[in-house]
């Protein structure tokens, strides 16, 4: 019970962030997938676009929006949270370190539903015709958040300095997204990026919300793949936080 | 030319409470932490800390008192030695024992966004207290440390002496039987610090222990029961005021400036008597001086050997 209630306050403490200074929010998780949409529309170059080439963006759109909530925000919430001594406070409190890591996940996912939920308001409002399998787009927005979210933990315990944490969730934030065929098909890749890109857990969330927004519910190794790497990420992030220092 | 009353500290590094009679709430253990780098910050500390003792730790910058305080508060981990909380292994069971702390850091952050109402009512949750009641102590404690009236108030848009108190008022929530504050004061104006002095000797009289850090000697002098002095990682003294100044063999002092050249520092002599110290006045023929008990202040010097003064030994050395 007590658990529940230091969960829960960790999440209100960041929430009542985000209802002050929405801004950065809205910003990354809204504002830029929706315009790299409109981007990846427009010089996708053919006159009449595909339904399928539409939903594939619109997926890419999604995990656009989950990385920058997961990594770069979240992220940086984390380290603002380490380096300006805000986490001394938590380390005065009885309080577990898991406990916090809950409740910055909870953020987290609050906002990965907000934003997938507003992007895809968008996209119907752009025309966008998807069949979308609630459960099954919940489950992959759920996986590759956890996943995220266990990198941006790792790195917020971990860094040496603001700036190096920061740098390092904002190349990871984008460069996971971009190195993942989201607005491009694997095809079209270099071959020597493709088999690095292949094995990044955001190509296996594209792959997984694409199925979920044509109804389907993709089974099989793609989620498990996701799966075993929320695993990995998120063990190691319960491992490197802690408060006491050595 | 080093301190004259430094040499007339008598020969005694350590000193104090016996272990027994008295309930020890803090058992401190050749306690010992070498930082990464290779500072050696605390050097084998041991100290024990009675129930509703006020306990204050002094020392020049950089000398262990926050590497001291944040092992006993379990944010290091020592190199070696012991804690004990309530009879609780600190060292082993962080958890167990950060029930029984309340805890201000030297330089802790606060969450901007919140206001102070609820800054207060969800750390008073972190400690256990139900809604009703976290809410009760996020405003009594708002009110002892004066914030009554920016309760409401985003802490980001506090001053910095504000923010400060703040911290304070988040280790009294839940009223835990043992404070730990480093340096709590500092930043605050005078109002403010003699508030939070109330606030200590009010939870002292309710019964719990409070160790904090200062670089004031007046509010170590009126606060505090023992008097811990930490010098290069070693606790060079720790004793009550009385046998703190019983330490000095020459406990008068002589502050004398050079009439004929006032803008020179001031020197100081010390003297075992006040009539060794008259004596010395008249047959210098000083026309400018004071004479006066060693303070605190003075013995800190003396210990720490941080001041120079300029004067040489005193009579009778
Ligand atoms: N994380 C650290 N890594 C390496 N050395 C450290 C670290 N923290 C403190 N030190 C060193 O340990 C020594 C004691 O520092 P500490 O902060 O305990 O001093 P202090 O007595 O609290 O000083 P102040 O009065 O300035 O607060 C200093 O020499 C400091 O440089
Ligand atoms: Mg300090």
């Amino acid at each position: 019970m007590k658990r529940i209630t230091d969960i829960l306050c960790v999440f209100r403490i960041h929430l009542a962030r985000l209802r002050r200074e929405a801004g950065p929010f809205v910003l990354a998780a809204l504002i830029f997938p929706t315009a790299m949409y409109l981007f990846a529309v427009a010089v996708s170059g053919a006159e009449e676009i595909s339904d399928e080439k539409r939903l594939r963006f619109l997926a890419g759109s999604i995990v656009f929006s989950l990385s920058m909530t997961s990594i770069s925000w979240l992220g940086y919430l984390l380290l603002e949270n380490r380096f300006t001594g805000r986490l001394k406070l938590f380390a005065t409190l009885p309080l577990a370190p898991s406990s916090y890591i809950f409740g910055v996940i909870i953020f987290a996912l609050a906002q990965a539903a907000l934003g997938t939920t507003t992007l895809l308001i968008v996209a119907r409002a752009l025309g966008v015709r998807a069949n979308v399998s609630i459960a099954s787009l919940s489950l992959v927005v759920l996986l590759t958040m956890l996943c995220l979210c266990g990198l941006s933990v790792s790195i917020a315990a971990r860094a040496r300095s603001f700036s190096e944490g920061s740098l390092l969730t904002d190349s990871l934030g984008a460069g996971l997204v971009f190195l993942a065929p989201v607005y491009y098909s694997a095809q079209a890749m270099p071959a020597a990026l493709s088999s690095v890109s292949k094995w990044l857990p955001t190509s296996f969330a594209a792959s997984g919300v694409q199925t979920a927004l044509t109804g389907n519910f993709q089974a099989g190794t793609e989620l498990l793949a996701l799966a075993l790497m929320t695993l990995m990420t998120l063990s190691l992030g319960f491992r490197l936080m802690r408060w006491r220092e050595e | 030319m080093t301190t004259s009353a430094n040499k007339s500290i008598r020969a005694q590094s350590q000193t104090s409470a016996p272990d027994v009679a008295e309930e020890n709430v803090v058992r401190v253990r050749g306690l010992v932490k070498r930082y990464r780098d290779g500072t050696a910050a605390n050097r084998g500390i041991d100290l024990n800390v009675r129930r509703g003792e006020v306990v204050s730790i002094l020392g020049p910058n950089g000398a262990g008192k926050t590497t001291f305080l944040r092992q006993l508060t379990t944010e290091l981990k020592p190199t070696s030695g012991s804690v004990e909380i309530f009879g609780v292994n600190a060292v082993a069971e962080p958890e167990s024992a950060k029930r029984m702390m309340g805890i201000t850091p030297q330089e802790g952050g606060v969450f901007e966004t919140l206001t102070v109402l609820e800054h207060f009512e969800l750390f008073a949750r972190f400690k256990g207290l139900r809604r009703r009641e976290a809410r009760l102590a996020a405003f009594d404690v708002a009110d002892e440390l004066g914030l009554g009236a920016e309760i409401n108030k985003r802490v980001g848009h506090l001053s910095g002496g504000q923010r400060r108190r703040i911290l304070i008022g988040l280790a009294l929530l839940g009223r835990p039987p043992l404070l730990i504050l480093d340096e709590p004061t500092t930043g605050l104006d005078p109002a403010s610090r003699q508030t939070v002095w109330k606030v200590i000797r009010h939870v002292v009289a309710e019964g719990s222990t409070v160790i904090f850090s200062t670089h004031y000697m007046e509010e170590a002098e009126r606060l505090s029961d023992r008097i811990g002095i930490i010098e290069s990682g070693r606790l060079a003294a720790f004793d009550t005021l009385d046998k703190l100044f019983a330490r000095l063999e020459r406990s008068y002092r002589v502050e004398f400036s050079d009439p004929f050249d006032p803008l020179v520092e001031k020197s100081v002599r010390y003297f075992a008597t006040f009539a060794e110290a008259q004596e010395h006045t008249a047959s210098e023929q000083l026309s400018e001086y004071s004479i006066a008990r060693a303070s605190l202040e003075d013995i800190y010097f003396a210990l720490t050997g941080e001041r120079f003064v300029k004067a040489e030994e005193g009579e009778g050395a």
